[in-house]
């Protein structure tokens, strides 16, 4: 059908031309508009409506197998063909041969307008919101995790009551991931991995992974197992750590840095999520090498464990630790004296401490790349041209303070 | 010597008007203002009363080095010997001097026209005045020369006004602004500070604002230490710069009874009869005091030889300390020495009571009669501490 449809097209073309170039108009009959369909195939004209429909709003099987297509059992798109059949519009018409036999009896039906059916628009809109909408999950800010409505970062409440009480006790989860195992007479088989940390915010964490079939059940799985795994973290002035220090597992490293008070946790979202569970509120950590999670974790709590307290340095030093706090104006504060007196070594030569907690790392600080414009001519001139209006802000600032 | 007599006498007859204006003046204070109706620099400046003043000042370490929002509060720590430890104690202890070094008390500057020359070829030339400052660097605030061109034509040196003016326009004083912070400009605001006893807050604000020569600078300090006054709360100033200069009102203006019960009731009993003496030393009351100053110096250490001592041991661990003459000590509070001073300015103090010059009598001997029961009661354990181990009671 599609053949002949072209073959005729192609003839109609050629004929015109023809005529075109007699420039004769009398012989000429009136060429009534064809649509021209160049593609020959496509899944349009190929797969039936249901079959397309399935394409646009299903996975195959062998993607569901892979995980894909997890937005599947939410309703993404509407199919606005329901309740609409050709022949039946807005204008209530008898059409004879489309929505009506052409002869019914005797009688040649005719063409005929029939009173508005005021009901059908009612019907089409009752069936499209009957389909359901699209809509977002919705997950209070404070809920929220570190992406979305994603698992990580949530937190899933305080480990089940077993034997001994949790409380006070939060769990986040960290990581929630679908992984694969071959089974001997089942094949590739799907479970769902939870990484999740508790702790009660005073010292107290613990963190463990757990792998089940459904994700409910790893979460709860994860969440119980890592309050049987609580570790007592040693916290200074019970808000940050005790000295700067290095620490690494597998590819990971990590530099964390003790930091004053209101700083606040500049690091990691795993890091922080921890040190919220934990306890720790100022604190600045640099990964370099790998970001795997479960290595980030392992390494952050094998480095909290692994302080030592100011005593235990000062003793095998044979120094005193001493505080010098700019927010007491350069107050010099002992921390430590260490416990034989006699061995303090009289030297002035005295080792940074830094170096000694860092084992004798040096932290690779980078220089701030100066912006590509800086000192370009371009930049000098706007440069000279604000300088007038420099002070213009704080001015403005205080005369709207001080009505002046 | 007769001269000195002479003085005397007329100090003696100049003082009944004196205090009769005082109590005056204490009936409603908040309507007088008191002002030095005399230079009292030279006073103020004197090593003796500098000495008293740093004395009754006092120097508590955790105060001075007290906690402020600063920009970078990031805290250091590090390694060190006990020869650096002691040296950085060391410069602590001049930090902390610094620190309380006291904003000095001096007269009211006036203002004089000093006219350079008068030219009256340039009157009209302009209509409006012009001034010249030197800007030269390094000089000092006070010898930068500023001198104003007059539309008629004379030259002259600028009013205080305007050489402060300039000052802060080249020079400018972190803090300080053009424009009168309202706070000092509106009694309104400064009743409110005072009101919640920002005390140190206005005084430093006003130290940064104010030259201590302007009249200004008087007048809200004054204000201050009689609000200070009623509110009896003398001991957020101490152990700060202003300490110094709040004694000294009291003591100028014969109203020290009430920071003399708070020192009692402290138990600052040396500061307490520093401040008498401060007092008789600047109406020069014929009462012997230098005396009795040095018995209680050769018995007490300085404030700054106390906080050193205090922050030296810290250094000892606690095995050092473990005399137990030590430690008795420091479970009651004093030493055998404390107990000798105490007891010659007691009767020190309880002289200035009985004397003419003490005005809240009664409040002041039922608060040293309290105190004495007190340290009774301290001695007498003391000595039973003593004896329980073995010591031989002096």
């Amino acid at each position: 059908m599609a053949v002949r449809l072209l073959q005729k097209s192609i003839a109609q073309v050629y004929s015109n031309t023809i005529l075109n170039q007699f420039g004769s108009s009398a012989n000429v009959l009136p060429v009534t508009p064809y649509t021209i369909s160049y593609r020959n195939t496509s899944f349009f004209n190929k797969l039936p409506a249901d079959e397309i429909w399935r394409g646009v709003t299903a996975v195959s099987n062998a993607g569901k197998k892979r995980g894909r297509g997890k937005g599947s059992g939410k309703k993404i798109a509407k199919d606005l063909n329901k309740g609409q059949t050709i022949g039946l519009g807005k204008k209530n018409v008898i059409w004879p041969g489309l929505n009506a036999p052409i002869v019914r009896g005797n009688d040649l039906i005719r063409q005929q307008k029939l009173p508005e059916c005021l009901d059908r628009e009612k019907h089409i809109i009752n069936l499209r919101d009957s389909m359901g909408r699209f809509r977002m999950m919705r997950l209070s800010p404070i809920d929220r995790g570190w992406s979305g409505t994603k698992i990580p970062g949530r937190s899933i409440g305080p480990p089940d009551t077993v034997g001994e009480e949790y409380d006070f006790f939060d769990t986040r989860v960290l990581e929630n991931k679908i992984v694969f195992i071959m089974k001997g007479n089942m094949g590739r088989k799907r479970r769902y991995s939870v990484l999740s940390i508790t702790g009660n915010g005073n010292g107290l964490g613990g963190f463990a992974t757990a792998k089940a079939p459904e994700v409910r059940t790893a979460l709860r799985k994860s969440k119980n197992r890592a309050g049987q795994k609580l570790m007592n973290i040693n916290l200074c002035e019970n808000r940050t750590i005790f000295h700067d220090f290095y620490t690494g597992f597998g590819k990971t490293k990590i530099f964390v840095c003790k930091k004053p008070d209101g700083y606040g946790l500049i690091c990691h979202r795993a890091i922080q999520t921890i040190c919220k569970v934990i306890g720790i509120k100022d604190l600045y950590a640099k990964i370099e090498g790998s970001t795997n999670l479960q290595h980030i974790v392992k390494a952050f709590f094998i480095g909290l464990l692994q302080q030592k307290s100011y005593q235990n340095i000062s003793d095998v030093t044979n120094f005193h630790i001493v505080e010098y706090q700019k927010e007491k104006n350069g107050f010099t504060e002992i921390k430590a004296i260490p416990h034989s007196t006699s061995k303090i070594p009289n030297k002035n030569h005295v080792i940074d401490l830094a170096q000694y907690v860092l084992e004798k790392r040096n932290v690779l600080r980078k220089k701030a790349i100066p912006t590509f414009y800086l000192h370009s001519k371009g930049h000098n001139l706007f440069v000279t041209k604000q300088e007038r209006f420099r002070n213009h802000e704080t001015v403005r600032l205080y005369k709207s303070l001080h009505g002046k | 010597m007769s001269f000195l007599r002479y003085l005397r006498k007329i100090n003696t007859q100049l003082q009944l008007p004196t205090r009769l204006e005082r109590q005056f003046s204490n009936a409603g204070t908040k309507s007088a203002i008191l002002q030095y109706e005399k230079d009292p620099q030279p006073q103020f400046t004197d090593t003796e009363t500098q000495r008293l003043l740093q004395s009754m000042t006092q120097m508590q370490l955790d105060k001075v080095f007290r906690k402020r929002t600063v920009p970078d509060n990031d805290n250091e720590i590090k390694f060190m010997t006990t020869e650096q430890l002691e040296n950085e104690f060391v410069k602590m202890i001049e930090k902390a001097k610094h620190q309380l070094q006291m904003p000095p008390v001096v007269k009211v500057k006036q203002d004089t026209e000093r006219i350079i020359s008068k030219d009256p070829a340039l009157k009209d030339f302009q209509n409006t005045k012009f001034v010249f400052t030197d800007i030269t660097y390094g000089l000092r605030q006070s010898d930068r020369k500023v001198v104003v061109r007059d539309v008629d034509g004379t030259l002259s040196y600028a009013p205080l006004e305007t050489q402060k003016r300039m000052n802060q326009l080249y020079f400018p004083l972190k803090g300080r602004t053009f424009h009168t912070p309202r706070m000092f400009s509106e009694q309104e605001y400064l009743q409110r500070c005072l009101d919640d006893h920002k005390y140190e807050f206005v005084l430093d604000r006003l130290t940064v604002q104010y030259e201590p020569y302007e009249l200004d600078f008087h007048q809200i300090s004054a204000q201050v230490f009689q609000h200070l006054n009623e509110s009896k709360e003398f001991d957020q100033l101490r152990s700060t710069r202003h300490f110094g200069p709040m004694a000294f009102f009291y003591a100028w203006h014969h109203c020290i009874d009430d920071l003399l019960y708070d020192m009692i009731r402290r138990d600052y009993l040396q500061n307490a009869v520093e401040l008498i003496a401060l007092s008789y030393k600047l109406h020069n009351v014929p009462v012997e005091f230098r005396k009795t100053i040095s018995e209680l110096d050769a018995l007490q250490p300085t404030p700054e030889k106390r906080a050193l001592n205090q922050l030296l041991s810290s250094l000892k661990s606690k095995e050092e300390h473990e005399g137990i003459q030590q430690e008795i000590q420091t479970a009651i509070g004093k030493a055998e020495s404390d107990f000798a001073a105490d007891e010659i300015s007691l009767k020190f103090i309880e002289a200035y009571i009985a004397s003419e010059h003490a005005l809240k009598k009664v409040q002041l001997e039922l608060a040293v009669q309290t105190l004495k029961e007190i340290n009774l009661e301290k001695l007498q354990l003391y000595h039973g501490l003593k004896k329980a181990h073995g010591m031989h009671a002096s």
